[in-house]
C-alpha cells in the first residue's frame, strides 16, 4: 500500500507537544518569519550556516554603484537583514513539514558569480523571448514586435525614469517571502523586468528561458546556486502572457535555482502565466511566485512540474481589491526518487473575488513524494466570494507519498466556498473499458495516468508548449512504469 | 496459445484454421445437446440453440453423458461453425458472493442472433459481463468454449482480441482520452494481433470514415473525451461504432435500445442490422419487442432467477409483450 498521510482540516493542529498555546513570535521585527510557524525553536532566530551562506552569497557580486542598481542594492540590504534572523528550515517548521531540505544545506553551495559563456539555442518560436542562464540575462530576441511602451529586459538596461520608479515601488516590499525569498534577494544579479503600460494588450506572451549552465557532477558535493529575479508589471488595463521554462541542462547535474519571479496586475489587467520546470533529477528548485491582483484584474497559471531532486513552488495570491479572478492550476509529477511540492496561499481581502485552484500529481515511483499545503483566506471584507479548491492525487507504486493540506480558512459570512481533496489508484471501471475493446492492461494504465494529467495541461494557453509538455510527460511516465 | 480468429471486413483473413478439439466439451452437430423446436421458422439461420437443460441436474458431473444425448432431427442441415457454447455457468457477484448466474445455458452458432429477455434483476446483463471477464464477478462453476477456446481462462482484452465484444449498458467516462484516440488505440491493438502494422492518425481516420455514416455521427463526436458528456444516445451510437470499427464474431449487445428517442433508435437498429453477416452473430439483450422486430431473431431466450427457462421463436416476445413475464415463464 502506498503511503497516505491526509490532513484535510482548516485549522493547523498543534505542532509539538512542547509548543506553548501562543508562542510569541520572533524577537526581530524585521524577521520574515511567517507568523503561523510556531516552531518551538523559532527563538534560536540566528544561524551561522545561514550567515556563511548570505555572505558567500554578498561577496560573489560586485557591489555596483549605478544608479539604476540602487533599488537591487537596496533589496540586498534589506534582504540580508532578514536572512540574519532567519534560520535554515527544518523538519520541525510547519511549511517544511513534510519537505526534507537538508540535502542543499548538506551540500557545498557556491554562488554562481560571473555571467556565464553559454550559447543558448534560439528557441523556434516567433515569440519574444528572453534567455536567462544561471541567473544572468544573456540573450533576448524578437522584442522588435512588442508594442510601445512596452519594456521588456534587464533593469540596469532600463533608463524610463517613471518605469523604474513603478519598479522600485514593488521591489523589496513584499512581506509574504521566507528564508530562500531573501536569499534570492541577496544573491539576484539582476532583475528581469517585463512592464505593460496601461491599456496595452500584448498580443504574444514572453518567453522565458531558464536555463542552468554550472553544475556539480554527480558524486561531487557542489552545488552551485543561482537567484534569477524577474519582475512582471502589468498597468491599468494591460494584458500580457508569461511562458517560464526552466530547463534541464546538460544530463543530471546538481544545482540549486532559486528564483523568483513577482507579478503585479494593475485594475482590470490580466496576466496568463505558464511555468513549465523540467530540471535535472539532481537539482533543487525553489521557487516563489508572488502576485499582487488590483480589483477586477485577472491572474491564470498553470503549471507543469516534472523535474528536480526537490522541487518547491510557494505561490502567494493577494486580491488587493473587489472583483478580482484567479485561476490557479497544477500537475505535478514524481517519477523519480524526487519531491515536488506546491504550497500556495491566496488572500482574498474584498467583495466578489473569484478564485479556482486545481492541484493535481501523479507519483509513480516508491520513493517519489508530492506535498501540497494549499491555503485560501477569506477575510472579513470578502463577501460574495466565489471560492473552489480540489486536489487530487494518483499513487502508482507501493510506498509512494502524497502530502496534501488544502485548507480554508473563511471569515467572512456570505461565500460560496469548496474545496475537495481525493487520493486514488486508477479507476477499475476505466481500466475494464480498455481492456474490453482489447487494449492491453498496460497500455490502458498509461493512458488513464496520462489523461489525468492531460485536464492541468490542456489548460496551457499556447500548442506549441502543451505539445512539448505532453510529450516530457509521456516520456517520463514511460520511464517509471 | 490459443488461436485466435476475428473477423474484420476490411481484413482479408486466411480460411480459418480448423478448430481445435477441447475434451469432451465441443459436440459436433450430429451429436449435439439440441432440442428441436415445436415451430422452426424456414429460415437459413435455422436455430440451433440449446435448450436450457435444468432438468439435467447430473450434467455438470458428466459432460460427456450430456453431449451423447439424441441426434437432432435438423441433420439435414449444412454444417455451422459452433461459435459460443455455455454450460451451466455460475458466477457470484465478487465482493458480496451472492450468486446471481445459478448454471446457464446457451448455444450460438455462427451467423445466429439470439435475444435474451427476461425481468430487471434476472441475470441478463450479468451474463454478458461474465462472458467477456468483468472483474465485479467471479465464475464459480460451469464452462464456457467460444470459438473451441476456453473462454473462461481468457484475460478481458484477449476476449475481445479473440472476437468478443459487449457493448455496456452505461459506458463509462473517460475524461482526457479523446474517442479517435480510444478508437485508434483499440483498432491497433486487434492489428498487432494479427501481425498487422499499426495503422497513423491519418490511415485510422480513413478507415474509420465510413463507420461514422453508419451510425450517424458527426466527425465532431470523434475529439471528444470518451463519453464525457454524452447523451444516452450517443453513448449508445458510439458502442455500436467501436463495434464497426472492431468487428466481432459474437457481439453481446446489453440494452442498446434502452433510453433512446425514435430517431436514435432506427440509426442504432439499422446500425446492427448493417454489421450483420452471416458469419457473425448476435446476442441481444432487450426488453422490448420493438428492436426484435428490426433485428430479427434466430431465438429468444427468457431469463429468470439465474437461468434460461424458456426458449422460443419471435412469437414469445409477442406474448411477453402482452401478457408480461409472469404468464409466460411459469413452469409447465
Amino acid at each position: 500500500m502506498a503511503a497516505i498521510a491526509f490532513t484535510p482540516q482548516v485549522q493547523r493542529p498543534p505542532l509539538s507537544l512542547f509548543s506553548t498555546p501562543k508562542t510569541p513570535k520572533p524577537k526581530t521585527r524585521v524577521s520574515l518569519q511567517p507568523s503561523s510557524s510556531s516552531s518551538s525553536t523559532s527563538q534560536l532566530s540566528y544561524d551561522p550556516f545561514v550567515h556563511q551562506l548570505a555572505e558567500s552569497l554578498d561577496d560573489s557580486l560586485p557591489s555596483s554603484s549605478s544608479s539604476s542598481s540602487s533599488s537591487l542594492q537596496s533589496l540586498r540590504d534589506s534582504s540580508v537583514q532578514t536572512v540574519l534572523s532567519t534560520p535554515w528550515p527544518t523538519r520541525k517548521d510547519e511549511p517544511f513539514r513534510f519537505t526534507d531540505t537538508s540535502f542543499i544545506k548538506n551540500s557545498q553551495i557556491t554562488p554562481i558569480s560571473r555571467p556565464p559563456s553559454f550559447p543558448t539555442t534560439p528557441d523556434d518560436t516567433q515569440f519574444p523571448s528572453l534567455d536567462i542562464v544561471d541567473g544572468f540575462l544573456v540573450n533576448l530576441s524578437n522584442l522588435g514586435e512588442l508594442p510601445n511602451g512596452v519594456f521588456v529586459g534587464s533593469l540596469l538596461e532600463l533608463s524610463d525614469e517613471t518605469i523604474l520608479k513603478r519598479v522600485s515601488e514593488f521591489l523589496s516590499t513584499s512581506s509574504q517571502g521566507d528564508l530562500f525569498w531573501s536569499i534570492n534577494g541577496i544573491g539576484a544579479p539582476d532583475l528581469t523586468v517585463v512592464y505593460v503600460p496601461a491599456g496595452c494588450r500584448v498580443e504574444s506572451p514572453i518567453y522565458l528561458r531558464y536555463f542552468a549552465n554550472e553544475g556539480g557532477d554527480i558524486g561531487s558535493p557542489k552545488l552551485p546556486l543561482s537567484n534569477p529575479r524577474v519582475l512582471v508589471l502589468v498597468e491599468k488595463g494591460g494584458e500580457i502572457g508569461v511562458i517560464e521554462e526552466f530547463l534541464g541542462g546538460d544530463g543530471d547535474k546538481a544545482y540549486w535555482v532559486n528564483s523568483v519571479l513577482e507579478v503585479v496586475v494593475g485594475e482590470g489587467g490580466k496576466v496568463r502565466h505558464s511555468y513549465v520546470q523540467n530540471q535535472s533529477v539532481n537539482a533543487a528548485h525553489i521557487k516563489w511566485t508572488s502576485v499582487r491582483q488590483e480589483s477586477a484584474s485577472t491572474y491564470e497559471l498553470v503549471e507543469i512540474s516534472t523535474g528536480g531532486r526537490l522541487s518547491r513552488h510557494n505561490l502567494h495570491v493577494q486580491q488587493l481589491g473587489p472583483d478580482t479572478i484567479t485561476e490557479l492550476s497544477t500537475l505535478h509529477l514524481s517519477a523519480g526518487d524526487q519531491t515536488q511540492d506546491l504550497h500556495s496561499s491566496i488572500v482574498l481581502d474584498h467583495p466578489r473575488g473569484y478564485s479556482r485552484q486545481l492541484h493535481k500529481c501523479i507519483v509513480s515511483h516508491s520513493e517519489g513524494k508530492a506535498v501540497f499545503d494549499g491555503n485560501v483566506k477569506v477575510n472579513r471584507y470578502a463577501q460574495q466570494t466565489d471560492g473552489g479548491q480540489l486536489t487530487r492525487s494518483l499513487l502508482l507504486a507501493p510506498r509512494a507519498t502524497v502530502n496534501v493540506k488544502p485548507n480554508l480558512q473563511i471569515i467572512a459570512d456570505d461565500v460560496k466556498c469548496s474545496h475537495g481533496a481525493a487520493i486514488s489508484d486508477l479507476e477499475e471501471t476505466q481500466l475494464f473499458y480498455f481492456l474490453a475493446r482489447g487494449i492491453s492492461l498496460e497500455a490502458a494504465r498509461r493512458a488513464l495516468v496520462y489523461s489525468f494529467g492531460a485536464e492541468v495541461i490542456e489548460g496551457l494557453p499556447y500548442p506549441w508548449i502543451k505539445t512539448k509538455v505532453e510529450s516530457q510527460i509521456k516520456e517520463l511516465l514511460e520511464g517509471s512504469s | 496459445m490459443a488461436l485466435s480468429v476475428f473477423h474484420h471486413p476490411s481484413l482479408t483473413l486466411p480460411s480459418p484454421p480448423p478448430q481445435p478439439s477441447p475434451p469432451s466439451l465441443r459436440p459436433s452437430p450430429s451429436n449435439s445437446l439440441q432440442f428441436t423446436l415445436p415451430a422452426p421458422r424456414p429460415l437459413l439461420l435455422l436455430l440451433r440453440s440449446s435448450r436450457p437443460n435444468r432438468r439435467h441436474s447430473s450434467l455438470r458431473a458428466g459432460l460427456s453423458s450430456a453431449v451423447d444425448s439424441p441426434p437432432q432431427t435438423s441433420g439435414s442441415q449444412p454444417e455451422k461453425k459452433l461459435i459460443l457454447q455455455v454450460r451451466d455457468l455460475t458466477a457470484v457477484i465478487a465482493e458480496s458472493k451472492q450468486e446471481i448466474l445459478k448454471g446457464v445455458n446457451l448455444t450460438v452458432y455462427e451467423g445466429e442472433v439470439h435475444a435474451v429477455m427476461g425481468k430487471n434483476g434476472s441475470g441478463k446483463s450479468t451474463f454478458a459481463k461474465v462472458l467477456v471477464g468483468h472483474p465485479d464477478y467471479e465464475v464459480t462453476g460451469g464452462s464456457v468454449v467460444f470459438k473451441g477456446q476456453d473462454l473462461l481462462e481468457m484475460e478481458a482484452d484477449e476476449r475481445s482480441l479473440a472476437g468478443l465484444f459487449m457493448s455496456f449498458q452505461s459506458p463509462v467516462e473517460i475524461p482526457g482520452v479523446s474517442n479517435i484516440n480510444f478508437l485508434r488505440m483499440a483498432y491497433n491493438a486487434k492489428r498487432e494481433k494479427l501481425g498487422l502494422p499499426e495503422l497513423g492518425v491519418f490511415e485510422f481516420y480513413a478507415y474509420l470514415y465510413p463507420k461514422l455514416e453508419l451510425v450517424n455521427m458527426k466527425t465532431d463526436f470523434l475529439d471528444r473525451n470518451v463519453n464525457e458528456g454524452f447523451s444516452g444516445g450517443e453513448k449508445k451510437r458510439n458502442e455500436i461504432l467501436q463495434l464497426a470499427v472492431l468487428g466481432a464474431e459474437l457481439a453481446l449487445l446489453d440494452e442498446i435500445d434502452s433510453g433512446l428517442d425514435v430517431d436514435a433508435f432506427q440509426d442504432v437498429a439499422k446500425a446492427v442490422n448493417g454489421l450483420l453477416t452471416p458469419t457473425n452473430s448476435v446476442l441481444l439483450i432487450t426488453h422490448y419487442l420493438r428492436l426484435l422486430q428490426f433485428i430479427k431473431p434466430t431465438c429468444i431466450h427468457i431469463m429468470e432467477n439465474g437461468k434460461i427457462v424458456k426458449t422460443g421463436d419471435i412469437s414469445l416476445a409477442e406474448a411477453l409483450e402482452k401478457d408480461g413475464y409472469e404468464a409466460i415463464a411459469k413452469p409447465h
